[in-house]
């Protein structure tokens, strides 16, 4: 295996664990499995083609977390916040109508076409990585990844808000006796993991191309991953997601067959060993 | 339905434990009178075609049939178990897929390539149950739309060509046979198909409201609302689940093998995550709760795609009609209509509704 596929498998997998880091979260706090997650990931894609095309890419990186944390808002304002007497399955299935929704809004703004995405000329060239010329842009994925986990871990370890996040996702009703205001962190927690979809599609569009597949295509694997790394674990997501960039990667070298069905022969063996998955606790 | 309690006090300490079966369910009496119901049903739908006479319209009526064994299929498992399956394409592409591969490829008879899809898919429900039945609520999903994603991801790989045609699809050569008298021309042809695939829907919708009525269909939801008690009275409840979700998974079989004759050709967009969210859709806006929901519910779904596909924006009307019933209709047009209809009842005779 040389290194290029090694870091391939690197930077899908930081993709893959910066979109499953905002699922896991949403998903420990409200219950609710975002179906609308992949379609936040596309709406972030498409929007940083535009700034891109107007402003500049680094623009983009600004805007297109901070716009789609004011449709995580109205996310949770809207639904999940008076739905939250209502089954979880009902609600996730409701996401899963808002992302046929937001697609096809985005099918009718951008057009059915593949849309490309030219990543700023500072990062177009190749680096040198131990001996290998790799493209720079990926290695700047794999960078911000890893200070976006490094950087959300540490907040939900050190600040109040963190705290308040960590005790309302073990236990909702305890923490709100306990004074928190649980509708306020979790306003927090859908903003946040709106963003970080954002994030991801604005990182994603110079890699693969904008086109209007890319949210369900991407939904499953973060499903997969956010259930293989263990139900509302931050740390499982993360660990699972960046797994699954590198397996899927380089299966698709070792076992060109068979790496198309590498997630879910994953997530089976996985559920079929630890129905928690790897770090979660609770079913 | 009729629970009576067991006589577990005795007054004298001593006496044995009556061993009389705790008895559940429906009465014989009650099935007979559902068979009425069914066959009444089955027989007035055949004088469909003459009423509708006009082929577009039959052509969608033919495939809301054939989308309410799928939802049909989802229904029974989300009322029953509380589970939502994302992976009933499975067995419903599945089966017409070995419908057009058994009888192109193999160059067997329709019969015999219905019969063989029908079983093998039920077997492969069967194999997927054992795997998935012991999860619950999103690990269900999740399992059920990794195999049929699984499933979605084998028939298009290229080596898989040469059986599945992979995105080319694969098209089903009957010749000149015929299956229960039709022949390819007769199959393709809604107003004749409508007969065959009304009275095997309306037969086994009846089967599953007798399951569901039945003293299976009791222990079921007895598991759904509390599996550890029901394994504490002593109730196996593995078994039970398994066995509705292979029963589930025969039900989109069949209506699978019905899609293979009457469409005679398969491609991958019917194993794909969408086409599960067709099913899953459209039992939800007919209303889980209730049997005859995702019946409903998958002749309104079809009937509302033949209306706004015109426009392009069909998944935008989807998703806007789903978000819309699934807040303000939680139990589906279906269960909406029969709460309503209760309610009008008892204030009309002065009765409190019977939950």
């Amino acid at each position: 295996m040389n290194i290029a596929q090694l870091l391939n498998g690197l930077a899908l997998g930081s993709l893959l664990m910066i979109l499953s880091s905002g699922l896991a979260m949403i998903y420990g706090l409200r219950g609710v499995m975002n179906f609308a997650h992949g379609a936040l990931y596309m709406s972030g894609a498409y929007l940083a083609y535009t700034v891109t095309n107007h402003v500049s890419f680094w623009a983009a990186l600004i805007v297109c977390p901070l716009a789609l944390a004011v449709i995580g808002a109205v996310l949770e304002l809207v639904f999940f916040r008076h739905l939250q007497t209502r089954s979880h399955i009902e609600v996730g299935l409701i996401t899963f109508g808002l992302a046929l929704i937001i697609e096809r809004i985005i099918g009718i703004i951008w057009g059915p076409h593949t849309l490309p995405v030219p990543a700023p000329d500072v990062l177009n060239g190749t680096s040198n990585v131990f001996g290998t010329a790799y493209p720079t842009y990926r290695l700047f994925i794999l960078a911000i990844a890893v200070v976006m986990a490094a950087a959300l871990v540490f907040w939900l370890r050190v600040s109040d808000t963190g705290l308040h996040i960590r005790a309302a996702s073990q236990d909702g009703e305890t923490s709100a006796i306990l004074g928190i205001n649980v509708d306020r962190v979790s306003l927090t927690v859908v903003c946040l993991g709106a963003a970080l979809a954002g994030l991801a599609g604005t990182l994603a569009a110079p890699y693969f191309s904008v086109q209007p597949g890319m949210g369900m295509a991407i939904l499953i694997n973060v499903l997969i991953v956010v259930v293989v790394g263990g139900v509302g674990s931050l740390g499982g997501a993360m660990a699972a997601g960046m797994a699954l960039g590198i397996v899927q990667t380089v299966g698709a070298v070792w076992l060109p067959n068979l790496a198309a069905l590498l997630p879910y022969i994953a997530l089976v063996a996985v559920l079929a060993w630890r129905p928690t998955g790897f770090a979660g606790k609770r079913v | 339905m009729t629970v009576e309690a067991p006589l577990l006090l005795s007054d004298d300490p001593l006496a044995p434990t009556p061993s009389r079966r705790l008895k559940l369910g429906i009465s014989p009496r009650g099935v007979a009178i559902g068979a009425v119901v069914a066959v009444v049903a089955a027989v007035a739908g055949l004088a469909v075609p003459s009423i509708v006479n006009d082929l577009y319209w039959m052509g969608i009526l033919v495939n809301g049939l054939l989308l309410a064994f799928m939802s049909l299929s989802v229904g029974f498992m989300a009322k029953h178990l509380g589970l939502i399956s994302l992976g009933q394409t499975a067995f419903f592409g599945g089966s017409a897929y070995l419908v057009c591969i058994a009888t192109s490829s193999w160059e067997w008879s329709p019969y015999q390539a219905v019969a063989f899809a029908i079983l093998g898919t039920t077997a492969m429900a069967l194999a997927m149950g054992v795997l998935v039945v012991r999860a619950t609520g999103i690990g269900f999903m999740m399992l059920t739309l990794a195999m049929g994603q699984a499933i979605y991801q084998v028939v298009i790989q290229e080596w898989a060509r040469d059986t599945t045609g992979s995105f080319d699809g694969v098209a089903a050569n009957i010749g000149d046979q015929t299956f229960l008298g039709m022949g390819v021309s007769d199959l393709l042809d809604p107003t004749v198909f409508w007969n065959l695939g009304w009275i095997v829907l309306v037969a086994v919708t009846y089967l599953l409201w007798v399951a569901g009525r039945s003293r299976f269909g009791v222990i079921l939801e007895g598991t759904r609302e509390n599996t550890e008690r029901m394994r504490f009275s002593g109730y196996n409840t593995f078994l039970p689940r398994l066995a509705a979700f292979v029963f589930s998974g025969f039900v989109a079989a069949v209506g699978g093998a019905l899609y293979g004759l009457n469409s005679g050709y398969v491609s991958p967009e019917l194993l794909n995550f969408l086409k599960a969210g067709d099913g899953i859709i459209a039992a939800i806006v007919g209303g889980l709760g209730v049997l005859l929901g995702p019946f409903v519910g998958a002749f309104l779904y079809v009937y509302a795609q033949a209306e706004f596909n015109n426009s392009g924006n069909l998944y935008l009307y989807t998703g806007i009609a789903s978000v819309l019933v699934l807040v303000f209709l939680p139990g589906g047009i279906v269960g909406t209509i029969s709460t309503l209809s209760r309610r009008l009842w008892s204030s009309r005779t002065g009765r409190k509704p019977q939950a």
